[in-house]
């Protein structure tokens, strides 16, 4: 299922051209999809060439009748347009918006023109601050920055792609981003603490794709995380590992150090 | 391919193309009259992808939400508003389909279906005329089977596997015969940018 397919039979070249336009058209799908998506990210060359093929097929989309949408779906689109201001702390701030990762972003840029922080760790943090209830949503980064968290950063191979990892300190909970991330159908990737002091590997549970998530960490993971412990991706059946077999490969690793 | 010409529809243009660049500078009044302009359009896209009216109103409110959000990604010297948001709602909708959350295809579409210009389109904006007989020209050169399985990867969002399944040859056939149509379409769009 993984690899580069060839056709020599037809002598058609499988080109960052061809895969823009096999993902343009929508027909990858699993690591091919995510190899496309991180490719994107990274390069310029690459994204050009899919905002091609996605301009040249446009019109074809004249040809799919129009249909209206039901009224709730404007409400829907300004309640979390609203939601994510009152997050980011913008005039419009009616309350304590729910956390999700449209109040997330928001907060993002706020907390990267605030505080410089690598993005996705900010995405993070804020997360975990979003999804803390006790918290006010507009509680000022400083309080954020006192708790001194610390942040993983895995990369996954060569997709660009990365999951940021930020634990904050006394709060026992830990934030995965995975941003960017699609799920294959056939595997899920369980995230595990491996800690400094050479104790076996502790599970940190079953990464979500395409999702930010916080998290409550056991208290054994908890007292093993601190300077040196890292990080290993494995990839598992979906589910993660089954409890009677050894852990998937390693698919990515990283260090944890504090901000 | 003639482009039905539409008295209102460079006004219209012009309109969108001026709401999303207040859109991008932060005017979020903008963000409703892109929806009222465009809803129609990008929900029919949304519709004939995911093939099921709630998870496409879940896909158009994450449109408009991430538009919101990212209307800065818009470049308008490249690629006209409307024919931009098709794509942006497509990808999602496609996007969506990819996670695993909905069986695709509930529209079924004859592979033969005709092409653009006798389907009624409502109040939806039309992408560029010009652009659209382009691409119909291209993909006409193409054999018919090719034709057929790039417009059902197009209007169904199936994948390699499925077309391969549909028509039930191995999928290194099914990708030979997609990528040799895809070769042939980049060849004859990008010798219509030089001309």
């Amino acid at each position: 299922m993984s690899g580069t397919e060839q056709t020599p039979e037809e002598g058609v070249t499988r080109d960052d051209p061809m895969i823009a336009a096999e993902w343009a058209l929508g027909l990858l799908e699993g690591e091919e999809l995510l190899a496309a998506r991180g490719k994107y990210a990274t390069d310029p060359n690459f994204a050009w060439r899919k905002e091609w093929w996605d301009g040249w097929f446009a019109p074809l989309s004249d040809a799919m009748p129009g249909a209206e949408p039901g009224e709730h779906v404007w409400t829907g689109i300004t309640a979390r347009v609203t939601a994510a201001q009152a997050a980011a702390g913008a005039p419009a701030a009616e309350g304590a918006a729910g956390a999700n990762v449209v109040a997330l972003e928001a907060r993002v840029r706020l907390w990267q023109r605030v505080a410089g922080l690598s993005s996705i760790a900010a995405a993070a943090l804020l997360a975990w601050v979003a999804l803390t209830p006790a918290r006010a949503p507009d509680a000022p980064p400083a309080q954020i920055a006192a708790a001194a968290p610390m942040v993983a950063t895995v990369p996954i191979g060569e997709t660009g792609l990365r999951l940021d990892v930020t634990y904050i300190p006394e709060s026992e909970r830990m934030v995965v981003a995975a941003i960017g991330l699609t799920p294959d159908g056939v595997h899920d990737h369980e995230l595990w603490l491996v800690p400094a002091d050479g104790t076996p590997l502790q599970s940190l549970g079953v990464v979500e794709p395409g999702a930010v998530r916080s998290m409550t960490l056991p208290a054994a993971a908890v007292a093993k995380l601190g300077a040196g412990a890292s990080l290993v991706l494995t990839r598992e059946p979906i589910g993660g590992k089954p409890a009677d077999k050894d852990a998937g490969p390693v698919v990515a690793k990283g260090a944890f150090s504090r901000v | 391919m003639a482009a039905r010409p539409r008295p209102s529809s460079d006004e219209a243009r012009e309109a969108l193309r001026d709401a999303m660049a207040r859109l991008a500078a932060g005017d979020q009044a903008a963000l409703e009259e892109i929806y009222r302009a465009t809803r129609v359009k990008l929900f029919g896209i949304c519709l004939r992808i995911l093939g099921d009216r709630k998870e496409a109103e879940d896909a158009l409110q994450d449109v408009y939400v991430n538009l919101w959000q990212r209307a800065d990604r818009y470049d308008p010297t490249r690629a006209s508003p409307i024919a931009w948001l098709a794509a942006f709602a497509r990808n999602r909708a496609i996007d969506r389909l990819r996670t695993g959350k909905v069986r695709g295809g509930a529209v079924p579409v004859e592979e033969a279906a005709p092409l653009a210009d006798e389907t009624p389109l409502a109040d939806a904006l039309l992408v560029d005329a010009e652009q659209a007989a382009q691409i119909h020209k291209c993909l006409g050169v193409l054999d018919a089977r090719t034709q057929g399985h790039i417009r059902a990867a197009f209007f169904e969002g199936k994948t390699y596997a499925q077309l391969a399944e549909a028509a039930d040859v191995p999928l290194g056939t099914m990708k030979s015969w997609i990528r040799r149509g895809l070769q042939r379409l980049r060849a004859c769009l990008e010798a219509s940018e030089a001309a």
